[in-house]
């Protein structure tokens, strides 16, 4: 009686033995993978970060090291004291904040138009909304370019903010109509009952409980129109935004000075992307996971 | 016709409100992709509508071949990787860890990095003096610097990783959501059945998450099919893709009509993703 209880733990014993190799094995592999992936996503940004303050003798190299050996604030010194960044960085926040604005102008009252539609024609209006989004850049691009040339909008502040809502008000569009449609209809309805006219019942119910989806759209777009680059690429030819110059320095092969436009480009978005990360995945990705 | 009217009477405040957005996309958006088209069908000389000729001038002209090639090769290149890799960090991202939501934090990190500097810090590693080189020399794979922006199959290879460092988040985040949407009894369930972890995957992950899996593989097929900024910042004049080959018909050689001609094939092989987009997208909609 006594042999077969000890041969059976015994038996319990090595398969739990195995059982917990076979896990640390495949947790010692996925942590593996996941340490990979980290190292994959941060190596390129440090990368650049790197760049943007290392000596040349540490870049312009048939070797160049992988850790910074020689550091030096020079190059952001230059960037920032030769001056050539300021007007594209003025043109982009310019440009960026009209678009914002403009697009909440027109889109907020057609999103919310849209939003009280009846459930299947509003899916068939978004979605045919939306999918101008996709069409490609370059076919809309030239037109726009040949017409604004005529028009005399090429280089003007105007002509991009009109490009760029071409790409934010479909997103705008999108995002507000989900904003609007959290608003129950009983609420609009009850103002109506008291009293109010439509317009009041907007203006005083409905506005105000927008305003937070309306900021969260409004800083989406700017971000798109601070990012954006093939519609300035067509309509800037002289005066160009941020992204522009980047592309310029890194036609010209200035490595430290698109690297320290890049820095410079990338932080509001990172800054932004970061603050509205928990939004974002509620309201913005939820829309995002339909278009 | 009394309904529409009806309609109007009734709504005109919404009219008015709903007027500048649809206005807006008519002419801003519409109408340009129209005139587009119009330009890809007009006689550059004498201005006759319409005509083939532009088709048959591009179709003629190598640099075009090479991009509608180059155009597709990166595109399946491009979303075998990110499919796989996406799929492969979701798997990661759903299994139970302390560390998850920093972890997932980390992934989507360059979803917040503009594309032209994605495409600049890839300049930085792939560049012939940059530092993938540096890293296979020091692991003594290569003894002379790799030219990737060469051309060829290299520089396709080049330009998908590069995209891919970059949009993976985004089929993370689908894949993820698809993950998610599958209820835990379904994998008790067939733990009763004593089912191997790849029978789990096949048999049960992968079926239900189709509808995601599709959705991720329509989106990244159309923004790869018309790939702009990283074969701009990457691979210069020498590798042309649609897009840039449109770019340049305009502004190296002023050519509308070609440029038209180019984005309208770009057009049209879009057009057929959307709708498949919409096929997808909109059958769900009507199941919920």
């Amino acid at each position: 009686m006594k042999t077969v209880r000890q041969t059976d733990l015994a038996l319990v014993k090595r398969t739990r033995n195995r059982k917990e190799l076979y896990r640390a094995f495949s947790r010692s592999i996925r942590v593996l993978f996941i340490a990979l992936t980290i190292f994959f996503i941060l190596a390129p940004i440090l990368l650049l970060i790197k760049i943007s303050v290392s000596a040349p003798q540490d870049i312009l190299t048939q070797h160049p090291p992988f850790l910074i050996k020689n550091f030096t604030w020079s190059h952001w010194r230059k960037v920032l004291a030769a001056g050539h960044i300021w007007v594209p960085l003025w043109k982009s926040i310019v440009v960026a904040t009209f678009v914002a604005l403009f697009g909440i102008i027109v889109a907020a009252p057609g999103a919310y138009v849209i939003s009280r539609l009846p459930r299947k024609i509003k899916y068939g209006v978004l979605l045919a909304i939306f999918s101008t989004r996709m069409f490609p850049e370059v076919g809309i691009a030239l037109p726009i370019s040949v017409i604004f040339v005529r028009w005399g909008l090429v280089d003007t502040n105007l002509g991009l903010i009109l490009a760029h809502l071409i790409k934010v008000l479909p997103l705008m569009a999108w995002i507000l109509t989900g904003t609007f449609d959290s608003i129950p209809k009983d609420l609009e309805q009850s103002a109506l009952v008291d009293g109010c006219d439509k317009v009041q019942a907007l203006a005083k119910v409905v506005l105000p409980l927008s305003l937070t989806g309306m900021a969260a759209a409004s800083i989406l777009c700017w971000l798109e129109s601070w990012n954006e680059f093939t519609y300035a690429v067509y309509l800037c030819l002289a005066e160009s935004t941020l992204p522009i110059k980047t592309y310029y320095y890194v036609r010209r092969g200035n490595w430290f000075e698109s690297a320290a436009y890049a820095v410079f480009l990338t932080i509001p978005v990172m800054v932004v992307t970061f603050l509205l990360q928990k939004y974002m995945r509620n309201d913005y990705l939820s829309g995002a996971i339909k278009y | 016709m009394s309904t529409l009217r009806n309609l109007f009477k009734h709504h005109k405040l919404e009219m008015v409100m709903v007027l500048p957005l649809l206005l807006f996309i008519l002419g801003f958006t519409l109408y340009p992709v129209l005139q587009c088209i119009f330009y890809s069908f007009q006689d550059p000389v004498s201005g006759a509508f319409p005509t083939l000729e532009n088709y048959r001038v591009i179709v003629g002209n190598r640099k075009f071949g090479d991009a509608l090639k180059n155009t597709i090769l990166v595109t399946f290149i491009g979303l075998t990787l990110e499919m796989g890799t996406g799929m492969l960090v979701a798997l990661l991202l759903t299994t139970k860890s302390r560390f998850r939501g920093f972890f997932r934090a980390i992934t989507m990190i360059p979803m917040g990095v503009p594309t032209i500097v994605s495409g600049v810090i890839m300049l930085y590693i792939f560049s012939s003096n940059g530092y993938l080189n540096e890293f296979l020399y020091r692991l003594g794979l290569i003894k002379l610097p790799i030219d990737w922006a060469q051309g060829g199959l290299r520089t396709l290879l080049m330009i998908a990783v590069a995209d891919m460092w970059k949009v993976t988040p985004l089929v993370i985040i689908l894949l993820l959501s698809g993950l998610e949407s599958i209820p835990a009894d379904v994998y008790e369930a067939s733990a009763i059945d004593g089912a191997s972890p790849a029978q789990n995957f096949f048999r049960i992950t992968l079926p239900l998450i189709k509808p995601f899996f599709t959705i991720a593989l329509i989106l990244r097929a159309i923004d790869a099919f018309r790939i702009f900024e990283l074969p701009m910042v990457l691979a210069g004049r020498n590798t042309m893709f649609l897009g840039t080959y449109a770019y340049s018909e305009y502004f190296d050689y002023n050519n509308i009509h070609a440029s038209g001609a180019a984005s309208t094939i770009l057009l049209i092989v879009i057009a057929l993703f959307v709708f498949g987009y919409i096929l997808t997208v909109g059958s769900r909609e009507v199941d919920q």
